[in-house]
């Protein structure tokens, strides 16, 4: 789990091109949406692509969204639980 | 009714937000180089900046910098002219698409990739609810968004503008374009500079030393509509051609285009002084944008008091043309 | 100055020309369908193409029509072609005229076909030229002869409507004495996918306005509009059509790709084509909603209505479930829905709707055969970064 999270963050990163942030900055725990890490609906849309594409995961509502990518935490568990590669 | 310029601000391949390229140019001579980018963290956040590309990062650095210089906090119009528009990331949708399938795209891109993005992203900085309008038409994009511009003066329907023009040159387009003999081969040899352009304009009706007196755009005029035309709006600022000091000229250093601008001046100015900015800020689409900085620069200036009214005059493979009119107040 | 309207043409889904599209609309039968007329991976996403193949075009503009071309300027000649023959141009040409168009996919459709061939092949070179937007609209334009003025408008999905706005202007400050506007796009694979990716297109055919709305379904296609003066129109012996009483852009800044939730754009943009009409809100007879059908559109426009008409809400449809979303060409394509509207007194359907969005106080148009009397109409166009414009259509009057 550790090092899915690691990986999460540098991916995160990396798509949603945030500069001068280093994975350490963020906060597993912390909000990704709103208050902590300030992000929006296209990135949400951005992660979506992300865990299709690197962990084969198909998100068939958007909406369900909301509660995935609440953290990095509960990102890592639902991509665990879910992954097919 | 006037209109005057109130202050601007560049992001060139020549230092930015300021005017060093008049005491010490930084020379180029390659066929393409990359504007020289300031700090934008001074601008615009970083989580905000996240998705923008280059040229909306500049135009934001630009319409700030010439906004904080003018006395105008809210423009009431925000209109842009941009030739290619938000090229870089067209190309990234547009390569991933062709090259690796439909299947992964990523979304940023595609909405980052529309033209009139710069003129939205500069509205939603700014929160202005004004007019907005973004031109994409080759040479002549910005002097589109400047005549519509005047435009909003002349029917009462705006009293202050924050014009630009921005076009970004990825190595990608470039190598695409110099397919099509845009660009010059060799350092030294014929041909035009690839540049990049970012530069705003804060336009009003309050009275400041230059004054945009007019602009016109032409489609394949002949010789004796670019008169009438160039006449009419010299009487409609109640001058003639031959009040005209001196000119601003597209020349580029393109062999066939350059002919173009020597038969124009040899028959309306043969005896005015010419001046060039492309040798300093290379060939864009936008790049009569910078003569316009460039000319309003050199009559706020006291290098040459003498001059009254200049003109900047352009086309785009003799097919777009393009005059713009500055008077000294 | 009375701006009149003395030709319009149009090319869609609904067919060629002001007949065939008033015949679809009344017909109210459905035009989207599978996409046939290039591949994608999202062969299942429904869209109202223009039923002509490009080869099929060329031959319709007398088969002279030489490479490089693409759709977009092919839709747009078409359409060019019968407001040019209505306004009877030829016959007697005005002292000068303007070309505004708009488009944003330009010529994407022959780029993204051609792309790994520029990289690698160059046998393909002559279409990196006719990739921007301005080409597309010169290709469209040339062969009708002479323009004084010609540019072009890139708002994403309003500008056509600024064109008409840009037109306007230009009769007004008399730097023309006519000026054709409108827009023209064809669907690409690039627009395709990249609305597909913001998570806005519905699978099953478009419910604007609809509680069950789930996005929208791509269009394409081309009009546009001749706009002079009354003096001109009459000293050229040509009968205006009606007037272009009002107009106005505004920019909602609130978000690059979505409404805000009070439409405050859209809200700005009717009033202030109110106002530059000279119109109440009662005054005006009918609206074509911009109603893209998607979730966030429709609510935040159908609040604006609200607002801005409360207690006189007119008539309002979308049209877009018959026509698609024809993007950069919708302002205009609805501009002359709407022309046809005040032409023959009749209400467009908003085909597939049920059940109103909670919290709206008004439902859309469901049936076409109305006895109405239609003078003033208003026609919505939003584009990304929240580009607002509104336009209003009126009755002519002579004098």
């Amino acid at each position: 789990m550790e090092q899915l999270i690691l990986d999460l963050k540098q991916q995160i990163i990396e798509v949603l091109n945030l500069e001068d942030v280093k994975p350490e900055d963020i906060d597993e725990n912390a909000s990704l949406f709103g208050e902590g890490l300030g992000l929006d609906s296209i990135d949400a849309l951005e992660l979506i692509v992300l865990m299709e594409k690197n962990y084969g995961i198909k998100l068939r509502d958007p909406s369900q969204g909301k509660q995935i990518f609440t953290s990095v935490k509960t990102m890592a568990e639902y991509v665990a639980a879910n992954r097919t590669k | 009714m006037g209109v005057f310029i109130q202050s601007s601000a560049q992001i060139s391949i020549q230092e930015p937000l300021c005017n060093n390229y008049v005491t010490k140019p930084v020379l180029h001579d390659e066929p393409y180089v990359r504007a020289i980018e300031c700090d934008y963290k001074a601008f615009i956040d970083p989580i905000s900046a996240r998705r923008m590309g280059k040229i909306l990062k500049r135009a934001i650095a630009v319409s700030v910098t010439a906004l904080k210089a003018s006395n105008v906090t809210m423009p009431d119009a925000v209109i842009t002219g941009t030739g290619l528009g938000c090229i870089e990331n067209t190309e990234k949708f547009l390569s991933a698409m062709t090259m690796e399938g439909e299947e992964f795209l990523q979304p940023a891109f595609f909405i980052n990739s529309t033209h009139n993005t710069i003129s939205s992203q500069v509205a939603i900085y700014l929160k202005c609810h004004g007019y907005n309008n973004t031109y994409s038409h080759r040479g002549i994009s910005f002097e589109s968004a400047l005549m519509d511009a005047f435009m909003q003066f002349e029917t009462g329907s705006a009293a202050s503008a924050l014009v630009g023009g921005d076009d970004e040159m990825t190595p990608g387009y470039f190598a695409l374009l110099d397919k099509l003999n845009y660009w010059k081969k060799s350092a030294g040899g014929p041909g035009a500079m690839a540049g990049e352009t970012a530069v705003a304009f804060v336009l009003s009706n309050e009275v400041s030393p230059v004054e945009l007196s007019g602009v016109e755009i032409l489609f394949k005029p002949t010789a004796d509509e670019m008169n009438r035309r160039l006449t009419a709006m010299c009487e409609r600022r109640g001058i003639s051609i031959g009040d005209i000091d001196a000119i601003f000229v597209g020349r580029s250093g393109d062999v066939d285009g350059d002919r173009i601008y020597d038969a124009f001046c040899g028959k309306f100015f043969p005896d005015r002084e010419q001046f060039t900015w492309k040798k300093l800020f290379g060939e864009s689409f936008t790049s009569p944008a910078m003569g316009m900085y460039v000319a309003d620069e050199l009559l706020r200036s006291d290098r040459k008091p003498l001059l009254k009214h200049v003109l900047v005059y352009n086309h785009f493979q003799n097919k777009d043309h393009s005059l713009i009119l500055l008077s000294k107040c | 100055m009375k701006i009149c309207v003395t030709g319009i043409g149009i090319i869609s889904a609904l067919g060629r020309g002001r007949e065939a599209t008033y015949a679809s609309l009344l017909s109210e039968k459905s035009n989207i369908a599978p996409l046939r007329h290039f591949k994608t991976i999202h062969s299942d996403l429904l869209s109202a193409e223009v039923r002509e193949t490009n080869e099929e075009l060329i031959a319709l503009m007398g088969g002279d029509i030489k490479e490089p071309t693409t759709r977009t300027s092919l839709l747009g000649m078409v359409a060019l072609d019968q407001a040019y023959k209505e306004a009877e141009i030829e016959e007697n040409r005005p002292e000068s005229i303007a070309f505004i168009s708009g488009t944003t996919v330009g010529g994407m459709d022959k780029s993204e076909q051609y792309y790994r061939d520029f990289l690698d092949n160059n046998s393909r070179n002559e279409y990196i030229a006719t990739h921007d937007c301005g080409t597309c609209s010169e290709m469209t334009a040339e062969r009708y002869g002479k323009f004084d003025i010609m540019t072009t408008i890139s708002t994403a999905c309003s500008s056509a409507a600024n064109a008409v706005i840009l037109g306007a202007n230009l009769l007004k400050t008399g730097r023309v004495k006519m000026a054709i506007v409108g827009g023209s796009e064809c669907i690409t694979k690039f627009h395709l996918n990249g609305f597909n990716t913001l998570r806005i297109l519905d699978k099953e055919p478009c419910r604007p306005f609809d509680a069950t709305r789930a996005g929208l379904n791509l269009g394409e296609g081309a009009a546009y509009l001749v706009l002079e003066s009354e003096e001109s129109a009459l000293e050229r012996g040509v009968v205006p059509q009606c007037i272009l009483a009002g107009y106005a852009n505004a920019c909602d800044a609130h978000h690059q790709t979505a409404s805000s939730d009070d439409g405050d754009g859209a809200y700005r943009a009717m009033n202030g084509a109110l106002c530059s009409a000279s119109l109440r809100p009662a005054d005006i007879d009918y609206i074509n909603a911009h109603g893209t059908g998607t979730v966030n559109n429709d609510l935040s426009e159908g609040i604006a209505i609200s607002r801005l008409f409360a207690g006189h809400i007119p008539q309002v449809s979308s049209t877009k479930a018959f026509t698609g979303h024809t993007t950069s060409a919708s302002g205009s394509v609805e501009a002359v829905i709407s022309i046809l509207a005040i032409e023959h007194n009749f209400l467009p359907v908003n085909l597939r709707f049920k059940e109103r969005i909670e919290g709206l106080s008004f439902s859309p148009v469901t049936n076409a055969h109305q006895k109405v009397a239609i003078n003033n109409v208003m026609t919505n166009s939003f584009g990304f970064g929240g580009n607002d414009s509104s336009l209003i259509f009126s009755r002519y009057k002579k004098g």
